[in-house]
Formats: C-alpha cells, structure tokens, sequence
C-alpha cells in the first residue's frame, strides 16, 4: 500500500515537471575513490545529464543551482587526462601531465574552463596562485574570474595537490557578485578540507 | 556532395565573367538607411536593436580606445558615406570572424587581429560585411525563411541571421546552418567588399590574401576543425573564394603591384596589444595555430622579445620531447632582447625547476619579482625561493 501511494506521488510529480534528479548532499566527510572533503552545510549534487562536461568520477554539487554556483570535485587525473570531457573532438581540451607545477595546472584549469563554456565565448582569467596544504599534501590554490557571453560574469576559487603523479581538485565558480559572495567561505572551506583518505596516505 | 558540385559549377561560372568582363556591384541602399514601413522589417530592426542593448553590456566587449579607434577608422574608411551607419564593436574572441546585422551593428573579433597581416586584410574582411549590409542580404535571408516557416517563429530567429561561424545568439548548429547567408550572397559581398576597398585607395588584392592566410592556419593546425565545420557549411569553401577573388579582383584591377608588406600602425597596434590578444590564443590550447601566428608576426616585423616569449609558451603548452629545452631557449632569447615580458623571468625559473637546476631557478624568479614586487602570485614564487 505504501509503495502504491508512493509510485502515485512520484508520478504526479513527473508530469508536474519536479523531478530534477538532485540529491541532498548532508554535512559529514564525503568520500571520492581515494579523495575526501568534509562538508558542514547541505548542498545538492547535480545529476550526471545535467553535467555532460564533467569526469565520470567527478561529482558537482550546487546550492541555488548550476547556473548560479557549482562546486565540482575532480579525484585522480591522471597523466594525459582532461579535467573536463568533451563529446567533440576537435575542442582541443588541455591534458594533465604528471610533472606539471602549479603555474601549469593553473594555466590547464584556465583552458579548460575556457572550453567548458565555448572557445570564443568565454574569456578567463587565473590570479592569486598561492600554497595550500591539503591534508600531508603540498598543494595549492588560486582565484579564477570568467567573462562569458549571454551569461553573468563568474568568480571563484580552486585548490588542487598532485600525489602518486594523479590530479587532485575541487574548483568553485558563483555568479557575480551575489552568488560568490554568499557561498565563497563555505566552499572555500571545502576546498581545503581536501585530502586523500588514510589509506592511500598510508601507502605513499 | 551535391552542395560542392553546386558550388563548384558557381565557382566556375563567376570566374568566367570575371575573366571576360567584371561586372560593376551596385548597392541596395543609400547612405542612412532606415527601415521601410514593411512589418517584417520592422520587426527585425527591433529585435536587433534589443540585441545590441544587450551586447553593450558584455563584458566581453573591448572598450581600450587604442584599439577601437583603430578600427573604426578602417570601417569608416572602407565605408565611405556609409561610415555613419554602423556602430562597431570589437569583441573578445581568439577566433577569425565579423559579423554585421542589418541595422548596422557591426562585431569585429579580436582573433582577426593577430591573423591579418596588413590593415588593408582587416579591412577586406570589414569591407565584405559592409557589403551585406549594402546589398540587404539579412532582410533577403529572412525574407526567404518566412516563406519557408511557422510565421510565429520569424523574428526570434531572423535576430540570428549574421555572417559568421557563430554568434552570441546563435549557439545552434542547425540554426546557423538554417539562417546563414547563401554562398552566392557570401561571394557577392566578398567582390563587392574588394570594391569598396579600391574606391577607399586600399589594396583590393587583400581581398583574397587574408583567406590564403586562414588556408595556411588550417594546415598548420594540430587539432583540425571538425568536417564539415560550420564556417565550411556557411562559406565557399575557402581555395575556391580565393581563386574566384583574385581573377575577379585581377581582372578588374590588374595584378598586384608587390608582395603585401605589413604596415607601421598595424604593427604599433600588435606590439602594444600583444600580450592582451595572444593571452586569449594561447588558452585555446591549439599549438599549432599558435605557432603558425607567431612565424606570421615574426616576419612582419613585431618585437621579437614578445614573439620568443609566446613561443616559450607555446612549446611549454605543446609538451612534446624537446619542448622544455625549446620553450627555455626561447624564454632566454626573450630576455636577451631587453625587452621581455616579466613572465618570461618568472616561467623560466619554473622550468629550471623542472630541471632541478635550483640556483638557476631561483635567480630567474628574484629577478621576476624584482620586477613585479606586486605579483599576485608572490606568496608561490616565495615558496620556492625559500624551499
């Protein structure tokens, strides 16, 4: 009986157009394969369709939707991997290489964000590179600002660390000036909450 | 297929009247046009104007003065009493592309800068958009697209009728495949265009050189673009417009005197402009078009320090065996020239890094932030030398 009235509802909600296919995220230590982050706030984690750019292990979680705030955790790139996916072929996506140093990986995320929203229809621009420890890893942060067209100008951060030659990071895009002011703190506290768990920390 | 057999018989039809007598190309409208009390065109002109409210905002718009005067003195001259029609705006875009609407709003994307090699090449391409806008090939296009669709649908998309591989409001392939101009009204205007230019005292020639150009790009590029791309489906296919252009401009005009040689404002733009417009070329990530841009400039005269430092980039962005050393070599002739970026300091002490050639790498980053005390990256650059 319980299931009936429940597959009722759920249709209703169907043909209502509700179903969005996010899912609470809840405050606690959330695990990626190797790569953890802690999170003291609800977010919703963003449906693979809606995300067609993202890694199939990456995860994007938002707070007033995607095209207002995205936090997207990127675990274990590996050497010539894209951050990001892409269906074309000819989009020419930047590659991670193991022996890359920070200037270059900030250098790949600019590209690549460059492509995630359309080349030509996006300008991007990095600053503020600085170091960050994630957990027993060296790493490092940097701010990220993208003008793009028909869209409002976007703002945001990202901390990143390499070990055992694979790509760790979780970048962080709002909408200007509103949406980056209101969840910059708590996704910054995300961002450097990121670590490996402890038994990949064992084995380095 | 068919569409290239189409073409092909077109091609060879103008090239014959070109080679026997080239026709004269009137234009359509005079001088401060405004739209008839036509319902249909009335509509497109509001649409349009929305649009450039909206544009106005970008912020991808350029607003450097420099830059912008530069232009508009190029349209103006091309235009000649037309020059107060159009309002010119020069966007932020690595690729190659204008686009003009029918109301006189013109978009000039930066890309074209570094790809041109003379201002007589901008102004060709300027002058070819000019040129649809004279001869009304929006309102035509539209006009043909009303018969063929849901009349509710007309000024939504007669707002997307633009020259170009893709604009703002044209994201949809099969859109722009639907409303871009006929290739008849894209030959039209390059002929007419190379008109413009010769009643301007311009170099008509450079009509057909700045797409001999854009042929040598795509050859030299690492990632081609995808078959059968936009720009191709859009446009004649490129050897086939220039071979059309030059019999019709050769013609007409007679042979090119020389070679083209770029000249001094272009070159005084490039050199005070080039870090802001090759910035955006590098993060496209296509090396190989990057580097066929940087052998163009070097041959035309642009300073060498910013040329080899792009070049460091470039091989520090392509990666392959040997790039390191090349990209190092480079950012070392950059710095010899006494005129290099503060970047190149920074981005060689990096690779010494790499090398684990620490003094060196150390030396080059003291010598960075000798120059740049504000950098915002200070606080890495600190994490190395004190590592």
């Amino acid at each position: 009986m319980r299931l009936a009235r429940y597959l009722m509802i759920l249709t209703l909600a169907s043909l209502t157009g509700c179903v969005t296919g996010y899912t609470l995220v809840q405050p606690g230590v959330q695990s990626f394969g190797s790569m953890r982050v802690t999170v003291d706030d609800n977010w919703n984690l963003a449906p693979a369709r809606l995300t067609p750019s993202a890694r199939k292990q990456s995860r994007t979680w938002t707070q007033d939707g995607l095209l207002l705030d995205r936090l997207t955790i990127i675990p274990a790139v590996a050497d010539g991997e894209t951050i990001f996916v892409s269906r074309n072929k000819s989009a020419a996506l930047p590659v991670f290489h193991a022996d890359m140093l920070p200037n270059e990986v900030e250098e790949l995320v600019e590209s690549s964000i460059v492509k995630l929203y359309g080349e030509g229809q996006s300008a991007v621009s990095t600053s503020n590179l600085r170091p960050q420890g994630f957990g027993e890893h060296g790493g490092f942060m940097f701010d990220i600002e993208a003008a793009i067209t028909e869209s409002p100008d976007y703002r945001g951060s990202v901390g990143a660390f390499i070990v055992d030659d694979q790509l760790y990071m979780v970048l962080f895009l709002a909408a200007e000036p509103h949406y980056f002011d209101k969840h910059a703190a708590r996704a910054e506290a995300i961002i450097k909450s990121a670590t490996l768990t402890m038994k990949t920390i064992r084995r380095n | 297929m068919i569409r290239v057999r189409v073409f092909s018989a077109l091609a060879i039809l103008l090239s014959a009247a070109a080679a026997a007598e080239p026709v004269t190309i009137e234009h359509s409208i005079p001088p401060g046009y405004e739209p008839s009390e036509a319902q249909d065109e009335q509509g497109l002109w509001m649409e349009l104007e929305e649009y450039e409210r909206t544009l106005n905002q970008s912020a991808l718009l350029v607003r450097d003065p420099d830059l912008n005067n530069y232009i508009k003195g190029i349209v103006c001259r091309v235009a000649g009493d037309y020059c107060n029609d159009f309002r010119v705006y020069l966007v932020r875009n690595p690729g190659f592309n204008a686009s003009m609407t029918a109301t006189g709003m013109m978009q000039i994307w930066t890309g074209l800068l570094v790809r041109a090699t003379s201002s007589d090449e901008i102004a060709a391409v300027v002058g070819h958009e000019i040129a649809h806008y004279t001869r009304m090939h929006t309102l035509q296009r539209f006009r043909k697209l009303k018969k063929n669709a849901a009349a509710g649908s007309i000024i939504d998309i007669g707002i997307s009728i633009f020259t170009g591989t893709s604009t703002p409001l044209a994201q949809s392939i099969g859109m722009m495949n639907a409303l871009a101009f006929s290739r008849e009204q894209e030959q039209e205007a390059d002929l007419l265009g190379a008109q413009l230019m010769a009643e301007a005292s311009l170099d008509p020639h450079a009509a057909y050189r700045v797409w001999e150009h854009v042929i040598a790009e795509e050859e030299a590029a690492a990632v081609k673009r995808q078959a059968p791309g936009l720009f191709a489906q859009t446009h004649p296919d490129t050897q086939s417009r220039v071979d059309v252009t030059r019999d019709w401009v050769t013609a007409r005009y007679g042979p090119p005197d020389a070679e083209s040689v770029a000249d001094d404002k272009l070159i005084q733009v490039l050199n005070e402009h080039y870090y802001f417009l090759m910035e955006d070329q590098i993060d496209t990530n296509r090396f190989g078009r990057t580097k066929e841009l940087l052998e163009r400039h070097s041959e035309m005269g642009v300073e060498p320090g910013i040329i080899y430092y792009f070049y460091g980039e470039m091989f520090r962005q392509r990666a392959d065996d040997g790039d390191r050393q090349l990209a190092m070599s480079a950012y070392r002739h950059s710095i010899e020239t006494g005129n290099a970026p503060s970047d190149a300091y920074r981005n060689l002490g990096y690779l010494h890094l790499k090398e684990k050639e620490l003094d060196a790498a150390r030396k080059h980053f003291r010598a960075f932030l000798e120059r740049e005390p504000e950098a915002s990256d200070r606080a890495m650059i600190e994490f190395y030398l004190t590592e």
